[in-house]
C-alpha cells in the first residue's frame, strides 16, 4: 500500500501562568507553531511544514499537544518548536514553551507513549508524596485509570455489539 | 479514523472551579457518571481551604525535586487574577493524567480502521492462512478475531464438490448433473450453446438467453435489416386442440371478437394456408379481461372430420389461456392419476436419491457384479414436467381434446431479408426412398414414398422451397404463409467454414415461376407437413443419428473432408416454415423485420442450429426480440399488455427491480422524483389515469364546450388545486384499487375505432393530407356527435400509440406523455429550434416528514443505548420504525393525487418502451394514452398541429415535442 508518511510530534505546553491553559486550543497552538516556523525557517520552511500540518489532539488540562506533519519536513518542525514563546488567544498572551516528548510515525505509537509517560508521572508523584492525604489521592487516581481500562474493555464490547445491530 | 479521543479544551467561560481538572475527558464516559464525578470533585475541593493550604508547601517541594519545570501551572505568584486559584492540588493533577491515560487506553486498545485484525499486524508477523485459522494469530488478537469470524459475511461456504473435476466432466456424470440442474427451470435444446455466449436469465420457468455477451446492439440491428437474425423461440408453448371443426369454432368464437381483427374462423387461416394471430379475451367478456395475444395454425384438411389446431402462446400467458380453454370446452382430466402432491414429490426424491446412489456406487458395482449401470439419458423436451401429471384433457361432451405440447415442437425464428436464403442453403428437401434399410429408421418415409400422390406433393413442396431463393425478401410473400416440407439431415451438408448465405438473383431472373409465386403465394396443398403427426415426430426424434456416430462416419471417409453421403440412412425430418410478415402497419419501412419461423420436432434442435450458424446468421436473445418488436412498433408480450394478468405481473416485477436499483444508489445521487413532479416512476398507474380522465370528463360539461382549458388552470394554481383532490383520492383509493385492479381499464383494440382515431391524429400539413386520408379511409370528420358516443362506450380505455420526437430527446421507460398548452404550440411555430418547455420544480412535501422521522429514530436510538445499561430496549420504538420503513426520500409515499393535473402540462399517458431508434434515426417511443384524453386533445388542437404532444422522462424537467400517431 502506498500512503503519505507522517510524523507525529507529541509535546507538552509548559507555562508559568495557570491561566495559560485557557489558550490551549487547536487554533492557538497551530498559529503559534506556524509563527515560530516562519520566524526560524522562513517562507520555504513554513510552506514545507504546513503540508498536512494539523493539531491532531490536545488536552488543556494536561497540556498535551499532538502535532502532525509530513515525514520530509518534521526536522524543520522539531527544530522550530523551541522557539514557540507564547500562546495567544482571545486577545490575551501568555508566555509558555513547548516541550517535545516524543516523535512517532503513527498516532497509535504516540498514544502508547503518552500512556506510559503519564503513568510514570503518576508513579513519580506517588513516590514523592509527603503526607498521607496526598498519597491517597494519587493512589486513587492511579487505580482509577487502571480500573477504567477494564471498564472500557467491557464498554467496547457493548459498543461493538451496537454497531453490528444497527448495521 | 474511528474511536479517537477528542481534544479537550477548557470551557469558554471559566466555571466555578476553573482550576479543577475535573472535566478532563468528556468523551471518557457518559454524562451521568461525569456529573457524579464532578460532584465528587466539588465535595473534594470544598472540603476546606485549610486542606489546600496544608498541601501548598510540600507540593512546592515536590516540584522542585522533580525538576521537570512542571511548576508552571501552579507557580503563579504575583499576577494571578482573583478567580483563579493560586495553586493546584495534587489530586486534580493526578486525575487529569488518569483521565488522559484512560482515554488513550481506549483509543489504543480499540481497532481504529475497518480492516480485519490480521491486516493490522505488521508484515513480519503475518502467517499463512491467518484469516482461516484464528490460532495462527498472536494470542492477544485471538479474541477479536473470533468475534470477526462469527460475523456472517466472513463465514465460508460449504464445499459441495465432492468429486474431482475429471469425474465431474465424465459424460455420464455431466448429463446427470445437467438433468439435475434443469429440474427447476426448463432448458432449451440450445441451452448449452447459449449459456456459453449469452447472459442467461431465468424467466417464466425457462432458462433463456437475454442478450449476447459480445457487443451486439448495432450488429443485431444490422443483421435484422440486412442479413438474418436467428432466435430460439422454443420456449413458446404450443396448445393443441383436436376436434370437429364447427365444435371448435363455436367455442373459440367466445374468446375473440371480430372487432379486433381476425378470428379463428378466418377462411384463409381455416384452410391451413396461413398463420393467424388473434387477441384472446375471457369467454364473452370482450373488451374486458384480456387473456393475451396468440398465434394459431390450423392443420390443412385431410379428409377426416377432426381438425387439429395449434395455438402458440407466450409462457407467461399459458396458464391463463389453458385454464380458459379447459373451461370453455368443459374438458375433464381423464388421464390424471390421483396422487396427492406431497407423495409424488417424495417419490421423485426417492428416485433422485436412487440415481445419486447408483452414480456413486457405479464403479464398485461394476467391479463386483459386472453389471452395467443404467446410462443416464439426456432430457429432451420438458424436464420439469411431473411424470404423473397429465397434459391431455378430453371433453366428454364434444370430444374435443386439448393437449399441452410445450417443448414438444421447437421453433426458431429467422428475421431479416436474407432469411430465406439461409433456409434454402441449409435445408435440402429429402430424397425419395423406396427401399427400407432398417426396421425403424425412416419407415414412415418409405411408406409415404409408395403413395404417388404424396410423392407429387413432396415434389411440389420442394420445388416451391427452391423457388424461395429467387425472392428478394420474405415480406414479398403474403403474410403468414405456411410451407410444409420434409428435409434431409442438415448436418450432412455443412460448409467447412462459416460463410454468409447470399441469394443468387441472376439464376432466377425472368423466371415465370417466381413471378407466379409472388402473385399467388404458396398453394394450399403445400401447407401440409408430417410434423402434425405425433407418431412420425416421435419416430424422427428417437431415430436421430447421434453426433458421435456422424463424426465417426466422417472420419472413415476415404477423402477426408469430402461430402458425406448417408444414402438411405439419412434421416428425413418433417418441418414447417411459416412466414412472419414484419412491419405491416404504418407508412415507413413496410415489411421491415420480416422473416421465417421454422418448426421442428424435438430432439433436432442443435442439429439445425449449428448449420444455421454456419450460414452466417447472428443470434439474438430476449433483448433483441424486444428491439425487433420496438422497431416494428408492435406491442411485445407481456410488456405491453397492461390489461392482462401476465402484463400486470410483469409490471410488478419491473417495479420491484427498479426500486431495488434506485435504493442501491447513495441517497444523494438519487433523483428526487417528488421534486421532479413524477408521481410513480417505477410503475404506471393506468387505472388511476383512466379514472382521472373519466372524472374530468364527467365533472364538467367542459368536454362539450371547452371554455376553460384545464391545463392552464392547473398550471396557475399548482398544488393548491390538486391537494383537495388528493384527499378525495385517499378516501376512495385504498380498498377499491386492489379489487378494481382487473376491470379498471381496457385497452382499445377495435380496428374500426383505431382507424378512426389514426385518421384524426394526422395533421393537415400543407397538402391537406388528412382530408385525403380521411376520405380514402372513408372516415368521418371529427365532430362532437361522432366522438361522444365513443367516449360514452369506452370511458376508461387506453390506446396504443407511437411517438417520434421532432427534435432532440431520447425517451425512456415510463416517460410521461403530456398535452402541450397553446403557448407551447405558439412558441414552436414561431421558433423552429424550440426544444420544449420546462416543468417548474415542485416542492418536496415529504421531506419534513422524513427528516422528523430520522430525528426521532436518532433520539430513540440514543435513548435505547442509554436504556441498555438499565432497562431492556423499549418495544414501541421498534413498531414506529417498522411503520415508516417505506418512506423513502424522493418517492411519493402517499396515495397518488390526480395524476393528470399534477404537473403543469396535463398528463395523457405513459411510455412503455422508448429508445433512440436506429431504424428511424430519432428518438421513438411506444406507449398508451387515455382515449378520453386523446380525443379531448385532438378536439382542441388546431388542424395543422394535430397529434403534437410533449414527452418528459421521469428524471428530468424538460419537455420535448413529439408527434403522436396510431398505426393500424
Amino acid at each position: 500500500m502506498v500512503r503519505f508518511k507522517n510524523r507525529y510530534v507529541l509535546c507538552e505546553v509548559v507555562s508559568e501562568d495557570p491561566q495559560c491553559r485557557q489558550c490551549i486550543e487547536d487554533r492557538a497552538v497551530g498559529l503559534a507553531v506556524r509563527d515560530a516556523i516562519g520566524r526560524v525557517h522562513g517562507d520555504f520552511g513554513l510552506a514545507c511544514c504546513s503540508i498536512s500540518f494539523t493539531v491532531k489532539y490536545l488536552n488543556a488540562y494536561t497540556g498535551t499537544v499532538l502535532l502532525r506533519c509530513r515525514k520530509d519536513s518534521y526536522r524543520l518542525l522539531c527544530s522550530a518548536l523551541p522557539f514557540v514563546r507564547q500562546l495567544e488567544s482571545r486577545n490575551q498572551r501568555y508566555p509558555c514553551f513547548l516541550n517535545t516528548l516524543h516523535v512517532g510515525g503513527t498516532i497509535r505509537t504516540c498514544q502508547k507513549f503518552l500512556i506510559e509517560y503519564n503513568r510514570r508521572q503518576l508513579l513519580m508523584l506517588l513516590q514523592n508524596c509527603t503526607n498521607e492525604e496526598e498519597r491517597r489521592c494519587v493512589q486513587k487516581s492511579l487505580l482509577s485509570c487502571s480500573l477504567t481500562e477494564e471498564q472500557y474493555l467491557s464498554g467496547n464490547e457493548d459498543d461493538d455489539d451496537d454497531g453490528t445491530e444497527t448495521d | 479514523m474511528r474511536n479517537q479521543p477528542a481534544s479537550v479544551t477548557l470551557p469558554a467561560e471559566p466555571g466555578p472551579f476553573p482550576g479543577g481538572g475535573s472535566r478532563a475527558c468528556p468523551s471518557a464516559g457518559d454524562v451521568l457518571s461525569e456529573h457524579q464525578y464532578q460532584q465528587q470533585k466539588f465535595l473534594n475541593q470544598s472540603s476546606g481551604p485549610s486542606y489546600r493550604k496544608d498541601q501548598y508547601f510540600p507540593k512546592g517541594q515536590n516540584r522542585g525535586e522533580r525538576g521537570r519545570g512542571r511548576g508552571g501551572w501552579q507557580g503563579g505568584r504575583q499576577s494571578i487574577s482573583e478567580e483563579m486559584p493560586r495553586y493546584i492540588t495534587v489530586s486534580t493533577f493526578a486525575q487529569a493524567r488518569a483521565a488522559e491515560i484512560s482515554a488513550m487506553l481506549k483509543a489504543v486498545s480499540q481497532k481504529s480502521s475497518n480492516s480485519l485484525v490480521f491486516q493490522t499486524l505488521p508484515r513480519h508477523m503475518r502467517r499463512r492462512a491467518m484469516s482461516h485459522n484464528i490460532k495462527r494469530l498472536p494470542r492477544r488478537l485471538q479474541e477479536i478475531a473470533k468475534k470477526e469470524a462469527e460475523k456472517a459475511v466472513h463465514q465460508k461456504k460449504e464445499q459441495s464438490k465432492t468429486k474431482c473435476r475429471k469425474a465431474r466432466r465424465r459424460h455420464m456424470n455431466l448429463v446427470a448433473e445437467f438433468n439435475r440442474r434443469q429440474r427447476k427451470n426448463i432448458w432449451l435444446e440450445t441451452h448449452i450453446w447459449h449459456a456459453k455466449r449469452f447472459h442467461m436469465v431465468k424467466k417464466w420457468g425457462y432458462c433463456l438467453g437475454n442478450s449476447p455477451t459480445e457487443k451486439c446492439y448495432r450488429a443485431c440491428y444490422r443483421a435484422m435489416t440486412k442479413h438474418c437474425l436467428l432466435q430460439d423461440l422454443s420456449y413458446y408453448c404450443c396448445l393443441e386442440l383436436t376436434g370437429k371443426e364447427n365444435e371448435l369454432l363455436k367455442q373459440l368464437a367466445q374468446l375473440c371478437s371480430i372487432d379486433t381483427g381476425l378470428t379463428f374462423g378466418e377462411a384463409c387461416c381455416l384452410s391451413g394456408r396461413f398463420e393467424g394471430s388473434v387477441n384472446l379475451y375471457r369467454a364473452d367478456r370482450y373488451p374486458e379481461d384480456m387473456l393475451g395475444p396468440v398465434t394459431f395454425i390450423w392443420k390443412p384438411r385431410d379428409g377426416s372430420e377432426n381438425r387439429q389446431l395449434w395455438i402458440w402462446v407466450h409462457p407467461a400467458l399459458k396458464q391463463d389461456i389453458l385454464g380458459e380453454l379447459k373451461a370453455i370446452f368443459q374438458c375433464s382430466e381423464p388421464e390424471e392419476i390421483c396422487i396427492p402432491e406431497p407423495v409424488t414429490t417424495s417419490v421423485q426424491e426417492e428416485k433422485q436419491m436412487d440415481v445419486v446412489l447408483s452414480l456413486g456406487r457405479k464403479r464398485k458395482e461394476e467391479d463386483k457384479e459386472g453389471e452395467k449401470a443404467v446410462p443416464v439419458k439426456k432430457i429432451i423436451g420438458d424436464g420439469t414436467r411431473d411424470p404423473f401429471q397429465s397434459y391431455t384433457w378430453i371433453s366428454q361432451t364434444t370430444g374435443v381434446a386439448i393437449s399441452d405440447k410445450s417443448m414438444e415442437i421447437l421453433r426458431y425464428r429467422l428475421i431479416g431479408p436474407l432469411s430465406h436464403s439461409v433456409l434454402t442453403e441449409t435445408l435440402k428437401a429429402a430424397s425419395l426412398q423406396t427401399v427400407r434399410k432398417s426396421t425403424e429408421l425412416n419407415s414412415w418415409w418409405v411408406e409415404n414414398c409408395k403413395d404417388s400422390e404424396k410423392v407429387s406433393l413432396h415434389q411440389c413442396q420442394s420445388a416451391i422451397f427452391e423457388l424461395l431463393e429467387g425472392i428478394s425478401s420474405p415480406s414479398e410473400l403474403p403474410p403468414g404463409t405456411i410451407l410444409g416440407l420434409t428435409v434431409g439431415d442438415p448436418r450432412v451438408n455443412m460448409p467447412k467454414k462459416k460463410t454468409k448465405a447470399v441469394p443468387d438473383f441472376e439464376k432466377y431472373q425472368d423466371n415465370d415461376k417466381v413471378r407466379q409465386l409472388y402473385l399467388e403465394g404458396v398453394p394450399v396443398d403445400c401447407a401440409h407437413s408430417f410434423i402434425w403427426d405425433q407418431d412420425i415426430c416421435k419416430n424422427v426424434t428417437e431415430n436421430k443419428i447421434s453426433e458421435q456416430d456422424l463424426n465417426h462416419m466422417r472420419a472413415q471417409l476415404l477423402v477426408p473432408g469430402s461430402h458425406l453421403d448417408l444414402g438411405p440412412c439419412e434421416s428425413k425430418i418433417p418441418i414447417l416454415l411459416v412466414q412472419q410478415p414484419g412491419k405491416m402497419a404504418g407508412e415507413d419501412r413496410p415489411g421491415w423485420g420480416s422473416g421465417w419461423d421454422i418448426y421442428l420436432p424435438k430432439g433436432w434442435g442443435m442439429a439445425f442450429w449449428i448449420p444455421f450458424i454456419y450460414r452466417g446468421v447472428r443470434v439474438g436473445g430476449l433483448q433483441e426480440a424486444l428491439k425487433h418488436s420496438e422497431y416494428q412498433r408492435t406491442p411485445h408480450t407481456p410488456n405491453d399488455f397492461p390489461d392482462c394478468q401476465a402484463g400486470m405481473q410483469f409490471a410488478k416485477e419491473l417495479e420491484t427491480s427498479l426500486l431495488e436499483k434506485f435504493k442501491r444508489r447513495p441517497p444523494a445521487k438519487r433523483p428526487n422524483y417528488v421534486k421532479l413532479g413524477t408521481l410513480s416512476p417505477f410503475i404506471i398507474p393506468w387505472g388511476q389515469l383512466t379514472k382521472n380522465w373519466e372524472r374530468r370528463m364527467k365533472a364538467s360539461g367542459e368536454f362539450v364546450h371547452p371554455s376553460s382549458p384545464h391545463p392552464e388552470h392547473c398550471a396557475t394554481e399548482g398544488h393548491s388545486f390538486c391537494d383537495p383532490e388528493a384527499e378525495v383520492m385517499k378516501e376512495a383509493s385504498p380498498e377499491t384499487d386492489e379489487t378494481m385492479a382487473r376491470s379498471d381499464f381496457i385497452v382499445l383494440r377495435s380496428e374500426k375505432l383505431l382507424m378512426q382515431l389514426s385518421a384524426w391524429c394526422y395533421p393537415t400539413a400543407g397538402k391537406d393530407r388528412r382530408i385525403r386520408l380521411v376520405s380514402r379511409l372513408g372516415q368521418k370528420e371529427m365532430t362532437e356527435d361522432v366522438f361522444l358516443p365513443i367516449l360514452m362506450s369506452y370511458p376508461r380505455a387506453l390506446v396504443w400509440v407511437n411517438l417520434s420526437l421532432l427534435r432532440k430527446g431520447n425517451p425512456e421507460l415510463h416517460a410521461m406523455i403530456c398535452i402541450p398548452t397553446e403557448d407551447d404550440l405558439l412558441h414552436l411555430s414561431k421558433d423552429k429550434l424550440f426544444c420544449g418547455p420546462q416543468e417548474p420544480k415542485h416542492r418536496d412535501i415529504f421531506k419534513h416528514k422524513i427528516q422528523k422521522l430520522k430525528e426521532e429514530k436518532k433520539k430513540k436510538k440514543k435513548d435505547n443505548t442509554k436504556a441498555l445499561e438499565g432497562d431492556p430496549p423499549s418495544v414501541p420504538e421498534q413498531e414506529t420504525t417498522e411503520e415508516h420503513e417505506d418512506l423513502i426520500l424522493g418517492l411519493w409515499s402517499d396515495a397518488l393525487p390526480d395524476v393528470t393535473s399534477h404537473c403543469s402540462r396535463t398528463l395523457l399517458g405513459y411510455v412503455t418502451r422508448g429508445d433512440f431508434s436506429l431504424a428511424a434515426g430519432c428518438g421513438e417511443a411506444l406507449g398508451f394514452v387515455s382515449l378520453t384524453g386523446l380525443v379531448y386533445m385532438l378536439h382542441k388542437q388546431p388542424a395543422d398541429k394535430k397529434g403534437l404532444v410533449l414527452l418528459r422522462t421521469p428524471a428530468s424537467l424538460q419537455y420535448r415535442f413529439a408527434r403522436l400517431t396510431i398505426e393500424v
